[in-house]
């Protein structure tokens, strides 16, 4: 008996010598990582025909500076290549761009046709992975549309990596101001993202205040004191003709917002001393009151789906902010911090709310959740206000001025996380500005 | 009794004198051989062994004239060229549209903001690996194993050259295979492997157990049967292939794991992640070699959760860039523990990652 144990024990354990050796594998967590910005190499395009030299590198350059203006991407100058590529269809050397610690590399190239018509091509690699990410894209334009080509380069770029949209094939409108702040000029300027390809829409006859673009960014609202009261008007971006949108006799209109299918336009309306918001079918002029109190209601801007409004509002004593239905009703307050909350925007992701914040003397832009937690301040100045939201919802712009006499109104960018503060280029100073969607 | 002690004394003393006197311990005389030799002087000595060359006087020889003949320098082979590389298949671009014309322009106040419009992107083909130098232009059919390949290619006879000359009966070549491109084993595996794994071979039936048979033998039979089993798996692990014994060594300690996960972490870097791609967490496997350095081609996800398409393939990647650039010069992984850490998982949980 004793023997047979001993058999049957000395067999398990050959047969079970091998399933230790091949035990389960070494397992760990990995929880820490690091954020930094993500290094790619952008090299020259390939000029593939005589006359695109000069284009090849510009456009190589505006998809680079788009990249890095996120602060998610940092450009690997060329004094640091190896390798350098000279077609467009020639198999790339991952090993030169790994040297050099290229996380992503973007090969492209450009032509002009005969016709003067211009075709921008490019590959994205993943360098360590070395492979192609995604497929090489084509656009076809004119010449003078190099910098839309570019900005569509780096979006397909940015979407490829992070997995998510972009925004810089995008438009932004905002108040050029120009002269001292006793006697300031201001006027509706159009311009790239980036701050390329600035047109002026109006003169600097009369005030403007507050432009707004539409959903599909053909029109664009705005407040004009044209006939010495604050005055709603429309105005078609591709013909600049314009219309007024709310005239009545004794009363303010202000503060307008297009709703997420650009049938409607949410703002305020002051008569009698009070301020209340309103909203209009932009075809019909037929108006609806969504509130009726004593307070100051004013900032209406409506969620992605149309179905609820983020405002400000003082009936609490205090600017605060509230959430309603987008047919009116009970409003909910869902800011509870010290200061004052005011000018809230909806996210085009839905998640969030920003809003310009008043506190201890200073200006913030924050952001918060559609309850009203996780509050996060991103900036602090003597004077930040007016935020607007990239497209994708991951960048804000808003407007900075400067303390003093000589106080300069000016636009910036700050990424949802409070990094990448940023500048933008503008002529002159620059004031409310409205994000565009992404063009078509 | 005191016989027996006498005889007993009488014994020992006889066999003490035996070994003491009867040459017990005494060498035995091994046979040996008688060699003369001769003495030799130290002079003699040293000049058998000394291999310097005793001095001579020097004598200045002339070298004789060497006949002046123009040598042709050796002449290089000739080179040779490489068979023109065929071109690359140029990805099919199409004809682009009529472009569009810039935007007129307005007014003067307002000019015309409309950007000039550009189509809409075309998807290039992706980019196919360099034509190799030995590849024929056209391909030609694997030969017979019985065929002789030519050396030399042969020009293809046609029926008119076949009826001016008859040749002397030669024995049968045939050209050797070329094709068009190269394809490598690993791309031929695509197509001639397997396309699913193979079914688990059907467990063998349990024998029946005999009828009627003595108990006796039945333990007998058992003891053989297990026997048979253990000489069964002795043999098998003699003749199975083992790979050199490779360190296994005790499990890796709590301070080598906390070692790992830093260096692995020095480049998980999240900054470019979705929001969406941080809420995603997956799990990664990866292949080690004996280096600490990660096999790239073994790298891939096991399971994700919280995400989906996208986000959890921007997870992934991440995951990867992190594990392939901090493994590039290897894991500070103790070597003698090599089979512990020869295959790790890796779960990236970017919780303390998020932005929002």
């Amino acid at each position: 008996m004793i023997r047979r144990f001993l058999t049957c024990l000395a067999a398990t354990m050959m047969l079970g010598l091998p399933a230790i050796t091949e035990a389960a594998p070494l397992r760990i967590e990995i929880t820490n990582g690091v954020i930094e910005a993500l290094p790619f190499a952008a090299p020259d395009f390939v000029a593939e025909s005589s006359n695109a030299s000069q284009l090849a590198k510009d456009i190589a350059q505006v998809v680079a500076d788009d990249l890095s203006g996120t602060g998610l991407f940092e450009e690997i100058p060329d004094s640091a290549f190896i390798s350098t590529i000279t077609s467009f269809s020639s198999p790339v050397q991952f090993a030169d761009w790994k040297a050099i610690n290229a996380e992503a590399l973007i090969s492209g190239a450009v032509s002009v046709q005969p016709g003067g018509g211009l075709t921008v091509k490019f590959r994205l690699y993943d360098v360590f992975a070395g492979t192609e990410l995604g497929s090489g894209l084509q656009f076809t334009g004119t010449q003078d549309g190099w910098r839309r080509m570019a900005h569509k380069v780096s979006d397909a770029v940015y979407s490829r990596i992070t997995g998510e949209s972009a925004y810089f094939d995008s438009r932004v409108v905002y108040v050029s101001e120009t002269g001292p702040k006793n006697d300031r000029k201001k006027r509706l300027a159009i311009m790239d993202y980036d701050g390329a390809n600035l047109q002026f829409l109006t003169d600097s006859r009369a005030i403007v205040l507050a432009p707004r673009f539409s959903p599909t960014g053909d029109r664009i609202l705005y407040t004009s004191y044209e006939t010495g009261f604050p005055r709603i008007y429309v105005l078609d971006v591709a013909s600049v003709r314009r219309r007024v949108l709310e005239q009545q006799n004794g009363t303010m209109s202000f503060a307008p917002r297009f709703s997420p299918d650009g049938q409607t336009v949410l703002y305020s309306l002051t008569q009698g001393g009070n301020t209340d918001l309103y909203k209009m079918d932009i075809n019909s002029g037929r108006t609806q009151r969504l509130t009726s109190a004593p307070s100051i209601e004013t900032a209406p801007s409506f969620s992605p789906d149309g179905r609820r409004i983020v405002f400000e509002s003082d009936r609490s004593g205090t600017q605060q902010l509230y959430i309603m239905d987008a047919n009116g009703g009970e409003p909910r307050r869902i800011s509870f911090g010290q200061g004052q909350y005011g000018s809230p925007v909806w996210s085009p992701r839905g998640d969030l709310i920003a809003f310009t914040k008043q506190n201890k003397g200073r200006f913030h832009i924050s952001v918060m959740r559609i309850d009203g937690s996780e509050e996060r301040v991103l900036t602090s100045s003597f004077l930040d206000e007016g935020p607007t939201w990239s497209p994708n919802g991951r960048v804000i712009m808003f407007t900075r001025e400067t303390q003093g006499a000589n106080g300069k109104a000016s636009l910036f960018s700050v990424d949802i996380t409070g990094r990448n503060l940023r500048r933008v280029r503008t002529q002159g100073g620059g004031s409310d500005p409205s994000w565009s969607p992404l063009q078509e | 009794m005191q016989i027996g002690y006498t005889i007993s004394g009488v014994a020992h003393v006889g066999l003490i004198g035996w070994v003491l006197f009867g040459g017990a311990f005494q060498p035995t005389s091994e046979p040996f051989e008688v060699t003369e030799v001769v003495a030799i002087s130290e002079a003699e000595f040293d000049s058998l062994f000394n291999t310097t060359p005793p001095e001579v006087p020097s004598t200045d020889v002339v070298a004789p004239e060497v006949p002046d003949v123009p040598q042709d320098p050796p002449e290089d082979p000739a080179p040779v060229r490489p068979p023109p590389r065929p071109e690359p298949p140029q990805p099919v671009e199409p004809d682009p549209p009529a472009p569009p014309s810039p935007a007129d322009d307005v007014t003067v106040i307002a000019p015309e903001p409309e950007a000039p419009e550009t189509e809409g992107p075309v998807t290039l083909e992706p980019l196919r690996p360099e034509a190799a130098d030995r590849v024929a232009p056209t391909p030609v059919e694997q030969p017979d194993p019985e065929d002789q390949v030519a050396d030399v290619a042969q020009e293809v006879e046609t029926s008119d050259q076949a009826g001016e000359e008859q040749l002397p009966d030669q024995e049968r070549t045939v050209e050797e295979a070329a094709a068009t491109e190269i394809v490598t084993e690993a791309e031929e595996a695509e197509e001639q492997g397997l396309s699913r794994s193979l079914r688990p071979r059907l467990r063998p039936n349990r024998p029946e157990p005999p009828q009627e048979v003595a108990q006796q033998p039945a333990q007998e039979h058992t003891q053989s049967a297990v026997d048979d089993v253990l000489a069964g798996l002795a043999s098998e692990q003699a003749d199975t292939p083992s790979e050199p014994a490779r360190p296994s060594g005790p499990p890796l300690s709590a301070g080598e794991k906390d070692a790992l996960r830093v260096s692995v972490e020095k480049c998980w870097n999240t900054g470019s992640l979705s929001s969406a791609a941080l809420r995603t967490t997956v799990v990664v496997s990866v292949a080690l070699s004996e280096d600490g350095k990660p096999n790239a081609g073994s790298i891939r996800m096991l399971s994700s959760s919280g995400g989906t398409g996208g986000s959890v393939n921007q997870a992934f990647q991440a995951a990867r860039r992190a594990i392939i650039r901090c493994g590039a010069r290897g894991f500070p992984l103790p070597v003698e523990k090599f089979e512990q850490w020869r295959e790790i998982e890796m779960t990236f949980n970017p919780e303390k990652m998020r932005i929002k």
